[in-house]
């Protein structure tokens, strides 16, 4: 089963360097990514608006539970003469540029959901996009963490983590360390 | 007939040594008893002292207490007035033969140089370069005789040359066109809380609120329980981005400097400035109307360094109105420099308060400044290339120089064009190749060139001979090589620093009339003659009365004149050093820059008005009229005034306020801070106002330290000094005018008890700003009476006013000394007098007011001469 995703994984990416090298290939394709900075459902709006600046890049499909994204566009047009390697980095670099480096992109994870944890923090904080991007960003950093959503008006922080190699108190403490009020439970 | 005239002049050959020689019996009836080798009475030998020079200032002192009465002393009824006439005038023969023997030896004015304003000036109205900075580089000018104008205190050394060479490229680099065509014009929007700056932390802190339709903005809810956190991760999400009005709770301080510091200015120039302010009342995360109309301070900051943090130096630009909860626009053009960005203040807001409670902004009820943004527009140019261009070049071609081996000519040095300050958005807008202007006859354009910019930096016409000496060093140059700009700007250096720029030079005894248009653009533009007054010169008619008297009227009225307000104000009342002291801030809770700003800017808008209006000398230090602003109307109890613009409020029967003599600024400047003394305040007055200088005090005498504390009054203190006998006679002059005042604290406050920091009653709040905590005590009760040293006594500030209001001809003549001293550069003789008086008495007769006094100055023989 791990084989199976692990091929499925390296096939989505390597679906763009198709046509590299090839004089003009015109047809379009559909991938899907992870994308960080999505860590709430208002967020689509903003994630739509950064990919409506993006030139040749086409938002086909959001999936807010598991932060994901489906892209399509023209390998040859938008990243002529890209290896392979060099194509997720772009669109990355991309997205950040249009988003202020709010929103970023990375390979689909590999670790199975169903090896993941999900875990809820009780949390306190201003009700405000900013903050909440800041608490995302000081769990997400982490390594173990593979999505995390954030809500100071509900009080909470979720999390998909990888219990081999984070927990909560993990968390909890980078959360402190960037000043945001941890709740007891 | 003939056998009469000749009688006459016999008589008055032999009465003329007699005239001028001391009057010794008169000495020996009254005066030798007391000074003499064995007695010598306040140190004074007058057997011995010496008829000659060197003793001139002495022979001076003996004429003038003699000629008041004061000597002999307590005897005025005793000696006949024929006797004391007699010897006065004899005396004064006496003396003015000493000066014209002393002016013989030493020259009566010395030849001065330009002071660091007047350089500064001069060169921005040559090379129309409005608010390039240069005095701040430049030594210290030392003062004399109350005025940094004068010879005696013009000094030069190595270190003025070294400076005026810098000074003299940094010019010539900023009026030289290096394009071809002017930097693209930059319209740029600021929020207040642009990111890397210091409102967007406190933003987040609750020290303010970002506003939208005059509500909290939903996407960014004021700090409350909780802070906003990351400032870095709020600016990527465009918090402060997103066309929210900033709204302030918290005064500029040691660690909190706003600035708009998104447009660091890169092309030195004017620029259009707009910004919309409004006030409002935080009600814990509501917004209210206001308490009134607030005031925000705008300043231009120069980033040194890399520009990060705080405390720049900066310069006040004005304050603007913050009307409640409506939007004022506030719209007009500075110039600003490299470097240059606005920085603000909520200047109104109470200093020291802040929100930093457990609730942040949604604990704190009070005063806010809203500033909706900054527009910045420029660099504005009516013409290119610009004015200060073509005042060097006037209109020779700009071409573009090639630079490689086949080039003939060196060209000239250029800096890049670049943004200096990371925190600037503005992009420098650069342009390719090396621009500069071209001559197909150099040395024909040089001369012609020279010829019309050394006239105008020597404010005077040139010989041929010394143009031909310029047009030779642009010669040299361009044979080494240098391309024309190169070559010239040689010459227009070395004329920047030659002696016929940098000095004032008049001819000896009666001014030309070149020297007559610099005596006058310098006395009140503080600068050179501009084209009007140096034709008129040129043309022969400006010694005509009528003439002269349109254009000192002409000048004084000019934006210019302001120059004037603010250098004359700055020396003779000291205005310079209104920030020589912080106050006390547990005794003077309630100072703030704002109250400052207001306090020179009242002192100056008086004078102005007195300016204006032609008022009596009176009026110096007694007044029906004050000019005020809100923050110093409230400081001083006067009600019904509003917002921050000086104008002119009447007073209310019986209020001491308006005068110079009661003016908070030169109160503030008379104190040190903490505590006031009636010495130097009376020592101010005496000198200043009323212009009788008391001696300065003997060496060995320490300063007398006030009691704050609260235990024992300065009067207490000052009434054992006084018991002395040596101390009493300088002090019975000096004090009286200081007890006056003694009604009015360190800030210029009135009191009727003196604060405390030890004993005392509990303090009421009276009109200090709710959000200030005071910590202060009343102490013991003032007692503002004295005795003038004729013995006419006052009980209040009210009561002195009156009695020195009344000598008006002794006020408009310290005045006319004062103005005199200023406007000819050197101290008044003792043979001045009688021309000062003249001066006064035509004046008087003309009403007496301080307009007409500056126009009978201008045409006595007193201003007009070296």
């Amino acid at each position: 089963m791990n084989k199976l995703f692990i091929a499925a994984a390296v096939f989505s990416l390597t679906v763009p360097t198709i046509g590299v090298g090839q004089k003009e290939d015109a047809t379009p394709i559909r991938v899907k990514h992870q994308i960080t900075g999505l860590f709430s459902k208002a967020r689509e709006t903003d994630l739509r608006d950064a990919f409506a600046e993006v030139d040749g890049i086409k938002l086909v499909e959001i999936d807010f539970a598991n932060a994901e994204a489906t892209l399509e566009y023209v390998p040859a047009k938008v990243f002529p003469n890209a290896k392979p390697e060099q194509v997720i980095q772009r669109l990355d670099a991309m997205l950040k540029s249009a988003s202020r480096h709010t929103f970023g992109i990375k390979p689909l994870r590999s670790t199975p959901k169903e090896k993941l944890k999900f875990i809820e923090i009780a949390v306190g904080g201003c009700d405000c996009k900013a903050c909440a991007l800041a608490a995302y960003e000081a769990v997400y950093k982490l390594d173990g963490v593979e999505t995390a959503t954030v809500d100071f008006r509900e009080g909470r922080l979720t999390a998909l983590i990888d219990p081999e190699k984070a927990d909560p108190s993990k968390l909890e403490a980078a959360l402190k360390q960037k000043g945001v009020t941890i709740k007891a439970r | 007939m003939k056998y009469r005239i000749l009688l006459t002049f016999l008589c008055t050959l032999v009465l003329l040594p007699s005239a001028r020689a001391q009057p010794t019996a008169f000495f020996e009836k009254n005066c030798y008893s007391c000074h003499d080798a064995e007695t010598k009475k306040g140190g004074l030998d007058l057997k011995s002292l010496k008829g000659d020079p060197t003793s001139f200032g002495r022979w001076v002192k003996v004429h003038d207490r003699i000629e008041s009465g004061e000597m002999p002393p307590g005897k005025k009824d005793k000696v006949p007035a024929s006797d004391r006439a007699a010897a006065v005038k004899s005396l004064h023969g006496f003396v003015v033969k000493l000066e014209q023997a002393k002016i013989a030896g030493e020259g009566r004015t010395g030849t001065r140089r330009l002071t660091r304003v007047e350089y500064e000036n001069t060169l921005r109205d040559l090379l129309d370069l409005p608010g390039i900075p240069l005095q701040g580089e430049l030594p210290a000018d030392g003062s004399a005789h109350g005025f940094d104008n004068n010879s005696d205190a013009l000094d030069i050394s190595h270190v003025n040359l070294a400076k005026y060479l810098e000074a003299a490229d940094r010019a010539l680099d900023m009026a030289i066109a290096t394009r071809p065509s002017a930097p693209v014009v930059v319209k740029q929007r600021i929020s207040l809380a642009n990111p890397h700056g210091f409102v967007a932390h406190v933003l987040l802190h609750g020290d303010g609120v970002l506003l939208k339709n005059k509500q909290p903005d939903p996407e960014f809810p004021p700090a409350g329980e909780h802070l906003h956190i990351d400032q870095g991760a709020h600016e990527r999400m465009g918090s402060f981005r997103n066309g929210a009005s900033v709204g302030l709770f918290r005064h500029e301080d040691e660690s909190f400097h706003p600035y708009f510091n998104e447009f660091v200015t890169i092309y030195p120039g004017q620029y259009r400035v707009r910004t919309s302010l409004w006030a409002f009342q935080w009600d814990k995360g509501k917004v209210l109307a206001a308490r009134g109309t607030e005031a925000a301070r705008l300043s231009i900051v120069t980033l040194t360094g890399d520009g990060r943090g705080g405390g720049h130096p900066s310069t006040v630009l004005g304050y603007y109105d913050a009307p409640s909860m409506e939007e004022k626009l506030h719209d007009f053009t500075t110039w600003l420099n490299p470097r240059e960005i606005i920085g603000f203040n909520a200047g109104s807001l109470a200093p020291g308060a802040n929100t930093r409670g457990k609730l942040r902004a949604m604990g704190f009820t009070g005063p806010a400044i809203a500033c909706d943004y900054l527009d910045i527009e420029g660099p504005l140019h009516q013409t290119w290339p610009p004015a200060s261009h073509r005042h060097l070049f006037g209109d020779l071609p700009m071409v573009e120089i090639k630079v490689g081996k086949d080039s003939t000519v060196r060209a000239p040095k250029r800096k890049l064009d670049r943004q200096e300050m990371g925190q600037g958005k503005n992009r420098p807008d650069p342009v390719k190749g090396i621009w500069t202007v071209s001559s197909d006859d150099p040395l024909a354009d040089a001369d012609r060139l020279l010829g019309k910019f050394l006239a105008r930096a020597f404010r005077r016409p040139v010989d041929a001979e010394v143009r031909k000496q310029y047009v030779a060093k642009v010669a040299d140059r361009l044979k080494a090589g240098d391309c024309f700009e190169t070559a010239l700007r040689w010459a227009y250096r070395a004329a920047l620093c030659s002696p016929d720029f940098l000095y004032h030079v008049e001819p000896a005894g009666k001014l030309d009339d070149h020297a007559l248009a610099s005596r006058l653009s310098y006395f009140f533009w503080r600068s050179m003659p501009d084209e009007r007054l140096a034709g008129l010169a040129g043309a022969g008619k400006l010694r005509e009365a009528e003439t002269l008297r349109a254009e000192t009227e002409r000048l004084i009225k000019d934006p210019k004149a302001q120059r004037f307000v603010e250098d004359f104000l700055g020396q003779w009342l000291k205005l310079r050093q209104i920030a020589n002291n912080d106050p006390d801030r547990k005794l003077y809770p309630e100072f703030s820059a704002y109250l400052q700003d207001s306090m020179v800017a009242e002192t100056r808008a008086y004078f102005r008005e007195l300016l204006d209006k032609d008022l009596h000398a009176g009026y110096l230090v007694k007044s029906d009229f004050a000019m005020l602003n809100e923050k110093l109307a409230v400081h001083y109890g006067i009600p019904g005034v509003s917002g921050s613009q000086v104008r002119r409020v009447p007073l209310p029967a019986g209020s001491p306020r308006g005068a110079f003599l009661t003016q908070a600024s030169l109160l503030k400047i008379t104190s040190n801070g903490t505590t006031t003394s009636p010495v130097p305040r009376g020592a101010f007055v005496m000198d200043r106002l009323l212009g009788r200088p008391p001696e300065p005090p003997p060496p060995d005498i320490t300063a007398i330290e006030p009691d704050v504390r609260g235990a024992t009054t300065i009067r207490e203190l000052l009434d054992k000094h006084r018991s002395n006998a040596a101390c009493f006679a300088c002090h019975a002059k000096m004090d009286p005018p200081g007890f006056a005042l003694e009604s009015f604290d360190v800030i210029g406050g009135f009191r009727t008890r003196y604060r405390s920091i030890g004993m005392g009653d509990p303090a009421p709040r009276g009109s200090i700003d709710p959000f200030i905590g005071i910590g202060f005590k009343l102490g013991p009760a003032v007692d503002p009476s004295g005795e003038l040293t004729d013995g006419r006594q006052f009980k209040s500030i009210a009561e002195f006013q009156d009695l020195i209001a009344a000598d008006r001809s002794a006020l408009l003549g310290n005045l006319t000394r004062q103005f005199a001293v200023y406007g000819t550069g050197r101290d008044v003789s003792f043979s001045d007098r009688e021309q000062i008086a003249a001066i006064v008495a035509n004046a008087e007769k003309k009403g007496g007011g301080v307009r007409t006094l500056i126009h009978e100055l201008c045409q006595s023989r007193l201003f007009q001469t070296r």
